[in-house]
């Protein structure tokens, strides 16, 4: 049996994470100022994500379902 | 009849006049339209006016009713629309640079079904672009201003619909909601917004905010023009993949003010950051309710401090997979606030937004469970009166970006979930300014919402409350 062994990742600091997103911007460029406006924002983004994925933890996944005619849902 | 005693008459009156030919629709439309002409400059509540259209529709109304073809309480009746809804040979800009000379070739499922109820459409509203804002201060086209106030904003955003509405400019105004787009301004403008379960208003033709938040809603004066107005823009369309299959709409049919029974719901430690003059107004409107019949409930959902994050984050995920293209192609177009909101959303993972959708699932669960205990949640519409426009996108006060018992959890549940709720002038503050209190029912509850609502209205008379410029 194959096996794949991983290098022990190191966590990543703030500062490159709110980097990682901001490449997502796809090459839109935003003077210093903005920059700074969305980073901040981008920071407050992280922890309310975190903040929710632990109150929706127990919550199912989204699926979109279609019911038989006639039945209810 | 002059045409500020025109003004004066609700759609149920001016109906009923122009219905009867004791009134032309010709004289009505000109008297709209001269309010506007007379106090535009100061509220910049309008993007598009259409004077000569609005003149040839309503000759053309007159003829029909003459000639025995009433259509119904909209024909011949001016009103106004958010400028988010196309309409045929006329500007549709969104209220954004982008869209700003932007002619569609064919109209909004809205405008259709207006068109075929006779309505005459005067003018097209001011906004925050595309949607996105509580301010109306986000517009290309300059901020709304408030009636009762020119100082302070008219709410977003919808809030020029809100503003005309309150300054006479038309008994009956259609805008938006994704996060509280149609009560907010409804609250600081003094009027009643009320917007409808998810689905029940066709959203075919207007631009999205957050496709799985956004509502058509109606602004008007009073409850029972509310329910005029949505029975004729009401019902399915295969063309909006939200809407819902339901009978045919008669709300106002089905209008009653008996509420004897209801259980009404009060989430109190959602309201300890709120104002003391919105908080004694909102207690009063409580003491009404239940002089009415209503039985009071004292609710605990903690769920619900969750409700405005998980809103927020899912309207700027879906708002920038909306604006995805123009994002990149034109984002210097974009009001610079609105592009920083979309950067952000575009920066959001896959699974970001699903995980968020799970927490949006458990908040929908407990208030499924709450609509069993409780016919109906009150609150006050918003924490504040009408904030300072000087004190710009911050003036709300409500960005709440914490797990937390703020008010703007309330504000923002309803359209995250689908509810209906509606928001009615409950008082005034010491500075003049409307203090609105909002019902919001369990889903398909509607004619419960308005049944409330005409009951409250029955019973106080903040809805006949007028801002000077109404009389100007």
């Amino acid at each position: 049996m194959r096996t794949c062994r991983r290098e022990k990742e190191s966590p990543l600091k703030d500062s490159e994470k709110i980097a990682h997103r901001l490449l997502l911007l796809q090459g839109v460029h935003f003077s210093p100022a903005d920059l700074e406006s969305i980073a901040a924002e981008i920071e407050d983004l992280d922890r309310i994500v975190a903040e929710l994925e632990e109150f929706g933890r127990d919550a199912p996944w989204i699926s979109l379902q279609a019911q038989p005619s006639g039945k209810k849902a | 009849m002059s045409g500020n005693d025109i003004l004066h008459l609700d759609l149920t009156e001016l109906s009923k006049h122009i219905g009867d030919r004791e009134l032309s629709s010709v004289e009505t439309v000109k008297a709209g339209l001269a309010r506007l002409a007379l106090v535009d400059n100061k509220l910049n509540a309008f993007i598009t006016v259409l004077r000569e259209k609005a003149l040839a529709e309503a000759e053309r109304a007159d003829k029909e009713i003459h000639g025995g073809q009433y259509r119904g309480p909209l024909h011949g009746v001016p009103v106004t629309i958010k400028d988010m809804f196309e309409t045929a040979g006329v500007p549709t800009t969104g209220g954004s640079k982008i869209l700003a000379d932007w002619v569609p070739e064919t109209d909004s499922a809205l405008v259709e079904r207006l068109r075929l109820a006779g309505a005459i459409i005067i003018g097209k509203t001011n906004l925050d672009e595309f949607g996105h804002g509580g301010t109306s201060t986000l517009s290309h086209f300059g901020p709304v201003h408030n009636p009762w106030n020119i100082d302070r904003i008219a709410g977003g955003s919808s809030g020029g619909s809100a503003a005309a509405v309150a300054t006479g400019i038309g008994p009956l105004s259609y805008g938006t909601e994704t996060g509280s787009s149609v009560r907010r301004p409804a609250s600081y403008c003094g009027i009643v917004g009320f917007k409808p379960t998810f689905g029940i208003i066709s959203r075919h033709g207007s631009f999205r905010g957050a496709w799985s938040q956004d509502h058509v809603g109606l602004f008007a004066r009073s409850v029972r023009d509310i329910a005029l107005g949505l029975d004729p823009v009401a019902g399915f369309d295969a063309r909006d993949p939200a809407s819902v299959h339901q009978e045919r709409p008669a709300y106002t049919a089905r209008l009653n003010a008996k509420v004897d029974g209801l259980r009404v719901g009060v989430l109190r430690r959602f309201l300890e950051g709120v104002n003391g003059e919105v908080r004694q107004s909102f207690e009063a409107a409580l003491k009404v309710f239940a002089s009415a019949g209503c039985r009071i409930v004292d609710l605990d959902v903690p769920e619900l401090s969750y409700a405005a994050m998980t809103s927020m984050v899912t309207s700027a995920a879906e708002s920038a997979g909306i604006n995805r293209r123009w994002f990149r192609e034109r984002h210097q177009d974009f009001v610079p606030h609105v592009a920083r909101g979309l950067a952000v959303g575009m920066t959001i993972t896959a699974s970001e937004y699903l995980t968020v959708q799970r927490a949006r699932h458990r908040i929908r669960e407990a208030m499924r469970a709450t609509y069993e205990e409780v016919d109906i949640v009150a609150s006050p519409t918003t924490a504040r009166v009408a904030p300072l426009l000087s004190d710009g996108v911050k003036g709300n006060g409500d960005d709440t970006r914490h797990a937390s018992y703020n008010q703007s959890n309330l504000l923002r549940f309803p359209s995250m979930l689908g509810l209906p709720g509606c928001s009615l002038p409950c008082g005034m503050n010491t500075e003049g300014l409307p203090i609105g209190v909002q019902l919001i029912g369990a889903w398909f509850a509607d004619q419960t919402v308005l049944n409330a609502a005409l009951a409250y209205q029955s019973a106080t008379d903040w809805h006949k409350r007028r801002p000077a410029l109404f009389d100007a």
